[in-house]
């Protein structure tokens, strides 16, 4: 038999600072053609294990690592990480901050020019990946124009171009629309069925790869158990929303896919959707909104009225115009026509309207959280009292932290808190939940449902279907910079096909969330 | 048919030596105009067409700033306008320098760079795209944090700008530099993908502004032409029309213009 792809022995790594071990005597074999998923809550190792299948860790990190890797026979303590470009590929979470070279097309062929690859291969292999990828159209495009798909989906080929043995992706769909993330898992499982390429896979939506997959690693405070991926999933007791009815209900296994879940489902009556609670006095009210982005049309004469109480996903492609939104509603996009007025009258940006960014990060500067939280009450001239909102996010424990020694989903947790301080009734969030872990999710939504109850208005941009069918009562899709539909979750999104939740997909219209199902089948 | 890196180098530095070469305003503005128009004429979209504009306002910062600086001495109209000829030379040679950021991929500059030199060169070549970067990320953190009501102006706010907009550079550098190692950076010999050919128009292009800087230079050597007119006494500086000329063929890049092709 021939070597494994990648080998860990006993591997024990610590971060310089770190009290514990972010990985804790790491045994396992994968083997040369395997499609692995790596599962796991934020800060359960994840994102070292794959980065020390090259090398990065412990080179690039310091530490101190005990055990041996070997990737394709060769040791990566022996081996700068550029030495293991030809066997392991690694496309890190931000893409679009790992690209060198501007073009799309030099930018597929950089890792191949580091190699000597000659001129005329490299020709023909930039043209595969242009095609296996679909992205041919793009590659005379600058990589930074690109949306965050596109970006994805240039940084796979740009790590395939090379030919490597093995594929790492960390998190390689937290940014893209259902379509798009659709598009890469499938490119992925092309890569491993017709051209037996070896992928590691971490991910958090385990909704798109859990089914896919024919390993799972699962992550534990720094230990791996490896399996097959419905028992792995179970033992962590998370998974997509058929592998939480499965929980709720008693299904063993769990099922991991739609498919599954259909062959064990029994059948329920179409679910009657009760109207949604009447929405309160209209807050905010958009009309005839046109604005544009770059000199192109992004939004085209928008009309939306949404009232107290309401939480509002507002979804659609990346492109599609969420974020001009988001931005012309907190009045920092000044629109080419029509207006938007909050209560009545043109916001006061920050005060009557607060907007959390794409990047939580850029945001936070205050050496504790609670001094960040401050930063919001003093500047708004409110009492010094940071404990109410950081209890309401339930981050009260992290008060004395430093923000940017925290897990992504605190960070955006800790930001949203440092937001909604100033208490304007109107919250809007640009797509809150990418990279982050169903439990900073489960908070985030208690938070955004108690600000609704409290006749505030929540809306978020989101990719996230589940998210926006366990807690939106409305959804407005986007598609175009247009509105082409718009209405309560169970009626948008059980009418899409590519945006469908898994509930509706097995047990049809109406069934939003496994709890809902649960109570049904109880 | 674009213009080869090596030759937006030359016609960089040969519009660099113009404007060295010379005090006289009409000359000056004119490299001024031409480098707008090349500007405009061949940039590439994206953030770094956006340092054009950062570099113009820093070439404006320093002619008033070299400008301000006389009035801590004598204040007279020749000190004024020897101070303001100066100043503007200083804010041509940024404004050339901000429209080469504009026109060119600085990795393509460092793809062209023999293999000697290849560290260095992308070492110069990631500093130039941090400028960008850097604004595009002042950008949005400035954005963000005025929504939170935070003031962004004066000495005090600096933490709340300069903190994330450093950490969020560092962190993107680490990335940055994590990646290209990942990708072999370093490991050995390189080969070239699709080595961009010498065209006609690069050619041109260089010529062109060789020719311009010749003159300049020949001028500045015999002392003819007006390139640095009296302020003492103050005259209406004297133009040559040959020189004129000669400094619009810097224009000659942004003349045979055409997009997309690779």
């Amino acid at each position: 038999m021939s070597d494994p792809a990648l080998r860990f022995d006993h591997v024990t790594f610590t971060y310089p600072e770190g009290a514990r071990p972010a990985l804790a005597d790491v045994d396992l074999q994968i083997a040369e053609g395997a499609f692995v998923l790596a599962v796991g809550p934020t800060g359960a190792g994840k994102s070292t294990f794959l980065r020390s299948t090259n090398g990065l860790v412990p080179q690039f990190t310091g530490g101190r690592f005990r055990g041996r890797v070997h990737v394709a026979g060769r040791d990566t303590t022996e081996h700068p990480p550029r030495a293991l470009a030809d066997v392991v590929a690694f496309v890190p979470q931000d893409a679009s901050a790992s690209f060198v070279l501007d073009r799309v097309e030099d930018e597929l062929a950089y890792g191949m020019e580091n190699l000597g690859v000659a001129p005329a291969h490299m020709r023909r292999r930039v043209e595969e990946m242009l095609d296996l990828l679909d992205i041919e159209p793009l590659r005379t495009r600058s990589v930074r124009t690109l949306s965050g798909g596109e970006q994805q989906r240039v940084a796979i080929a740009a790590a395939l171009t090379a030919g490597p043995r093995i594929l790492v992706l960390d998190e390689p769909t937290s940014q893209l629309d259902p379509q798009g993330a659709e598009d890469v898992i499938a490119a992925l499982q092309r890569l491993v069925h017709d051209h037996g390429a070896t992928v590691l896979v971490a991910e958090h939506r385990l909704d798109r790869v859990a089914g896919a997959v024919d390993v799972a690693l699962g992550f534990d405070r720094g230990s791996v158990r490896m399996g097959d991926p419905a028992e792995v999933i179970r033992r962590l007791a998370i998974g997509p929303p058929v592998a939480r009815l499965g929980r709720l209900v008693g299904w063993d296994p769990v099922p991991l896919t739609v498919r599954d879940a259909r062959a064990l489902a029994q059948t329920l009556p179409m679910r009657i959707v009760a109207d949604a609670p009447a929405a309160g006095e209209t807050r905010i009210s958009v009309r005839g909104l046109s604005a544009e982005h770059d000199g192109v049309p992004a939004l085209r004469r928008i009309d939306l009225r949404i009232g107290g109480g309401e939480i509002v996903a507002l979804m659609g492609r990346n492109g599609a115009g969420k974020t001009t939104l988001l931005r012309s509603i907190v009045g920092v996009h000044r629109p080419s026509a029509g207006d938007v007025l909050v209560d009545g009258r043109a916001p006061q940006p920050g005060v009557d309207v607060g907007l959390c960014p794409q990047e939580p990060e850029s945001i936070l500067f205050a050496d504790t959280v609670a001094d960040e939280v401050r930063s919001t009450l003093q500047a708004r001239e409110l009492p010094d009292d940071p404990d109410t909102i950081l209890i309401e996010l339930g981050i009260d424990d992290l008060a004395s932290r430093h923000p940017r020694d925290l897990s992504a989903g605190q960070r955006l947790l800790v930001a949203a808190a440092a937001i909604a301080a100033a208490r304007a009734p109107v919250l809007l969030l640009d797509e809150p939940t990418r990279g982050i872990d169903p439990d900073a999710k489960e908070r985030l939504t208690r938070f955004l449902r108690s600000h609704a109850a409290d006749g505030g208005v929540a809306v978020f941009a989101t990719h996230d279907v589940e998210l926006a069918a366990a807690v939106a009562t409305r959804v407005v899709m986007l598609a175009g910079g247009e509105v082409i539909a718009d209405g309560d979750p169970a009626t948008v999104l059980g009418d899409s096909r590519v945006f469908a939740p898994q509930m509706t997909r097995v047990f049809g219209p109406g069934w939003l969330t496994p709890e809902q199902v649960a109570e049904a089948m109880a | 048919m674009n213009i080869h890196p090596a030759a937006w180098i030359a016609w960089a530095t040969c519009a660099g030596i113009v404007a060295f070469s010379t005090t006289n305003p009409f000359y000056l503005a004119l490299v001024i105009a031409i480098a707008w128009f090349v500007y405009a004429a061949c940039h590439v979209p994206g953030p770094t067409a956006r340092s054009f504009r950062v570099f113009l306002i820093a070439g404006l910062a320093a002619m008033a700033i070299r400008t301000a600086l006389v009035f801590f001495g004598t204040v007279d109209a020749n000190n004024v306008a020897f101070a303001a000829m100066e100043g503007m030379r200083l804010a041509t040679i940024l404004v050339v320098f901000g429209t080469f950021n504009a026109v060119t991929d600085p990795f393509g500059v460092v793809r062209m760079a023999p293999r000697r030199f290849h560290e260095p060169a992308l070492a110069a070549a990631l500093a130039l795209s941090i400028a960008p970067r850097t604004i595009a990320s002042a950008q949005r953190v400035r954005e963000a944090q005025t929504l939170r009501g935070l003031r962004t102006t004066g000495l005090r706010s600096l933490p709340a700008l300069a903190i994330p907009i450093l950490e969020t550079g560092m962190e993107d550098a680490v990335t940055l530099a994590e990646s290209m190692d990942a990708r072999g950076h370093g490991h050995g010999t390189r080969s070239r993908y699709r080595p961009q050919p010498w065209n006609r128009r690069s050619i041109l292009c260089t010529g062109a502004a060789l020719t311009a800087a010749g003159a300049f230079s020949a001028a500045a050597f015999t002392g003819v032409g007006g390139l640095h007119p009296s302020t003492f006494p103050l005259l209406w500086p004297e133009v040559s029309a040959g020189l004129l000329a000669a400094a619009g063929l810097l224009a000659v890049p942004g003349l045979s213009r055409s997009r997309g092709a690779p």
